[in-house]
């Protein structure tokens, strides 16, 4: 019994995302949006913030995640203070998702949990190579469907981002053992930081944007590279219409 | 426990080995095609996509957005004493068989059975079971909806079954029911609606 | 948005403090006593992870929120452990069909349900709790999450498995790793002997769990037609050993106590289910474990007597299954069932139905009627209609 519990908080989180790219995109990264979607130029952009998924451990030799409390503190407390800056520079509100309890908590729960399929199927069939689905291959358009406006409407909002960042450090060991692996010929991967993050129109439910990475950069444990990382996770987000355009969207 | 849970027709799949999840071909719209190696045909009234992987034997499955968002999946020709889904572990947790004399009711059954063992899932209820045609043969409707622990993403599905020839065939269709499924019923039931099942050169069974 | 407002949303300012400093505190001290805060970064790591997990466990849709069911097995915690450390728990039904309670080490103890089917009285729920909760109070997890770590450094030095972050999924099968655990399973199981005999219960009952799970096991593969399983670890199923050792140890550890008497609490017991019991048997029938389900239902019935409920339940699993001469058994229960009383639509579905699939037509299609006459808006409603001849 114990022993099932370790391993379940050992895969927790959502992860197709961890299961699906294969050894060759290691280092893959990709994002998407909706074709000429764009912030109005004027007026304010609130966009709800859904409690990040933030995850900071350390990975032993034997390639075993150890959470880390303390990791995890700074760097939920670094990116929240990274995307706060990241928001603020695009003249963007930003603001919680407030907590819920009763029929609103158990309607933002089915919206986490419809967001985590959403987004494990525009990994799998969009934004990296070898599972697209034909019928996809040109737009991008995936939904939460129009319902979620009702959490745009508790939280006011008309934007909601959905973070998520893993980070397992690898050990002195375990970069140890990827030294004498490679000898061998064994590739012995080490250190995992996966984030994708994800912008919805509440209003409408369409998924405007989506960035994902497997193989993330700045250290999240400190404001430097917590800031790096949030600019990575934050990539190609999309700019206020008339605004110039840095770089290209639905790559 | 495993986040992520795939619905029903890729844990079938998953189980098989890590097999590469790639593979999709295009069903384009008003082409009649031949479904689950099966004498059925079906004609999409739009485009889907057709995963290369297989739910069982003598199954299929189709999607438009990702097999989690929408699965349509076909069985044909399913025989006497064959599960409908392929079995993760024959031994310990063997699934129900098809048998020619089930009724409509025990057809439904073995389906609900099938997923609540594959998928490990005790949140599965039926909520009607009517008299329906599949194929151009008197057979059943049923609809249901189910949850997979951990991923907890609330389903509904409808499907349809008729016995011809003394063999199962069936049509369902899942997907969550927040939008998902509204959203792809008219498409999934035109296809259901299209299916022919030439007659068996055996007794037809009609129940 | 202030800096504090986003530690607030981002929890961590949240209820359950995960100290950040230094202090070494008492390594006795158990983590049952209140205001127990985690010492160390693996422990702060373990409930910090396990925190996010209840979190999400909260909001599951297989959560049981039926509060008298909720209120009862807290009761019998309490009663089990101490009122004054029972308040560490957290206790979590979970509606799954399988033999399982976990307890995590910030104190969320899950029980599943298919648990709730198996413990027969009060006596046996008390012990599995009891044993959870010595787990936690010993910190067993943390000493296997070392314990884990030390053996997978160990292997990756000697063999290069392919380890991907997939492989972590591989920890709980890899040979060996828990060897470990039965000395914790064994100090566990001695503490809820301890637990049983202070609480009043009979200690006893502790073994008599896992020989009903044994027994249960050898009806799963005697109908199979193989090898039983009971002695075997691993696996989905087995989630702890239940060796014949272990039945054998428990059983002299209970003779030992001190007050080896004690209450069982089965009237008790049966009450408290009774509002479950058939949902939890319907989903023990749909697991399609024929031998399992007749042992259960069988057990049931022992030391009373064959209800009409469980009449009903024999019939639906005999006419699930439908090899030769089940349908008639079925048919049999079934009536029996009708006889006996029970005022479910569905006893008079399962006969019509099993009438009619086995050839008695006429009788078959009386029967639905009945069912229909007794449940006029049920779902299949259309369809039983048509096989009743179009009622």
């Amino acid at each position: 019994m114990i022993f099932r519990l370790l391993a379940a908080m050992a895969l927790a989180g959502p992860l197709l995302l961890l299961a699906a790219p294969a050894d060759a995109q290691w280092g893959a990264e990709g994002s998407a949006s909706k074709a000429g979607f764009a912030f109005p130029k004027d007026g304010p952009v609130r966009i709800l913030v859904f409690r990040p998924d933030v995850k900071v451990g350390e990975q032993s030799t034997g390639g075993m995640n150890e959470p880390n409390a303390d990791w995890t503190a700074d760097a939920r407390r670094h990116i929240a203070a990274a995307l706060d800056a990241a928001q603020v520079a695009r003249a963007n509100e930003i603001k919680p998702m407030p907590e819920m309890e009763g029929a609103d908590g158990a309607l933002l729960a089915d919206y986490r949990a419809l967001f985590r399929a959403v987004t494990n199927a525009v990994v799998q069939h969009k934004l990296f190579a070898g599972n697209r689905l034909p019928t996809k291959k040109v737009d991008f358009n995936w939904t939460l469907g129009a319902g979620v406006r009702r959490l745009g409407e508790i939280g006011g909002g008309d934007y909601g981002l959905f973070l998520h960042t893993n980070d397992s450090y690898g050990s002195a060991g375990r970069k140890a053992a990827q030294v004498v692996g490679l000898l061998f010929g064994a590739y012995i991967p080490s250190g995992v930081h996966i984030g994708y993050a994800g912008l919805v129109d509440l209003k409408t439910g369409e998924l405007v944007w989506i960035n994902a990475d497997v193989a993330m950069g700045g250290d999240v444990r400190e404001a430097a590279g917590a800031t790096k990382r949030v600019a990575q996770l934050l990539e190609d987000f999309p700019g206020r219409e008339g605004a110039v355009a840095t770089k290209a969207v639905g790559k | 426990m495993r986040r992520a849970m795939l619905p029903i027709a890729a844990a079938a799949l998953a189980i098989q080995s890590g097999a590469a999840l790639a593979g999709w071909k295009i069903m384009p719209k008003a082409q009649p095609v031949a479904v689950a190696k099966s004498a059925m045909t079906v004609t999409p009234a739009s485009d889907w996509n057709r995963w290369s992987e297989r739910p069982s034997k003598r199954g299929e499955t189709w999607t438009l957005d990702g097999v989690a968002l929408n699965e349509l999946s076909f069985f044909g020709g399913i025989a006497q004493g064959e599960a409908i889904y392929r079995e993760r572990n024959k031994k310990d947790e063997p699934l129900p068989k098809f048998s020619r004399t089930m009724l409509a009711p025990d057809i439904v059954q073995a389906v609900e059975g099938s997923h609540r063992i594959l998928l490990r899932t005790s949140l599965f209820a039926v909520d009607t079971i009517e008299p329906a045609t599949l194929g151009g043969h008197a057979g059943v409707r049923f609809t249901y909806r189910y949850t997979v622990q951990d991923e907890e993403v609330r389903r509904k599905g409808e499907a349809r079954a008729a016995v011809v020839g003394g063999k199962l065939y069936l049509i369902t269709f899942a997907a969550p029911e927040i939008h998902y499924f509204d959203a792809g019923m008219a498409a999934a039931l035109a296809i259901m609606d299209s299916a022919v099942i030439p007659a068996g050169t055996s007794v037809e069974v009609t129940r | 948005m202030t800096r504090t407002g986003w530690l607030l949303a981002l929890g961590l300012l949240s209820s359950n403090p995960i100290a950040a400093q230094t202090t070494k505190g008492d390594a006795v001290t158990a983590p049952s006593v209140a205001d127990y805060q985690p010492q160390g970064a693996d422990e702060r790591g373990l409930w910090m992870d396990v925190a996010e997990a209840e979190r999400e466990l909260k909001t599951s849709n297989f959560i049981v929120h039926d509060p008298m069911l909720k209120a009862y097995v807290g009761a019998v915690l309490c009663r089990t452990v101490g009122s004054e450390r029972c308040g560490a728990a957290r206790v979590y039904l979970v509606r799954t069909p399988y033999f399982n309670a976990n307890m995590a080490p910030n104190g969320m103890m899950q029980v599943w349900t298919g648990l709730l089917l198996r413990t027969r009285n009060e006596a046996q729920l008390a012990a599995v709790l009891g044993h959870e909760f010595a787990h936690f109070e010993k910190r067993h997890t943390l000493k296997s999450f070392r314990n884990i770590r030390a053996k997978t450094d160990a292997m990756a030095w000697l063999s290069f498995l392919p380890y991907g972050v997939g492989a972590l999924a591989q920890i709980g099968i890899i040979g060996g790793v828990f060897a470990n655990s039965r000395e914790m399973e064994r100090e566990a199981d001695l503490a809820s002997i301890g637990y049983l005999a202070a609480a009043g219960y009979a200690p006893a009952q502790a073994a008599s769990i896992w020989g009903q799970l044994r027994e249960e096991q050898d009806a799963t593969a005697a109908e199979r037609k193989r090898g039983s399983k009971k002695d075997k670890n691993g696996g989905f199923f087995a989630t702890h050993p239940n060796s014949a050792d272990r039945v054998a140890y428990l059983t002299t550890e209970a003779s030992a106590a001190k007050d080896a008497s004690g209450v069982t609490g089965d009237a008790e017991y049966r009450a408290a289910l009774a509002p479950w019991w058939a949902v939890l048997i319907d989903d023990q029938i749909k697991l399609n474990d024929f031998g399992a389900t007749e042992f259960l239902l069988a057990r049931l019935a022992s030391g009373s007597e064959w209800t009409s409920e469980l009449l009903y339940a024999r019939g639906e699993l005999y006419r699930a299954r439908a090899r030769p001469g089940d349908l008639d058994k079925a048919a049999g229960f079934y009536r029996e069932s009708i006889a006996r009383g029970t005022t479910l639509p569905e006893a008079r579905r399962g006969l019509g139905l099993a009438l009619l699939r086995g050839g008695a037509s006429d009788e078959g299609r009386s029967a639905l009627v009945e069912y229909l006459k007794m449940k006029p808006d049920a779902g299949d409603r259309a369809m039983i209609a048509m096989l009743a001849g179009g009622v």
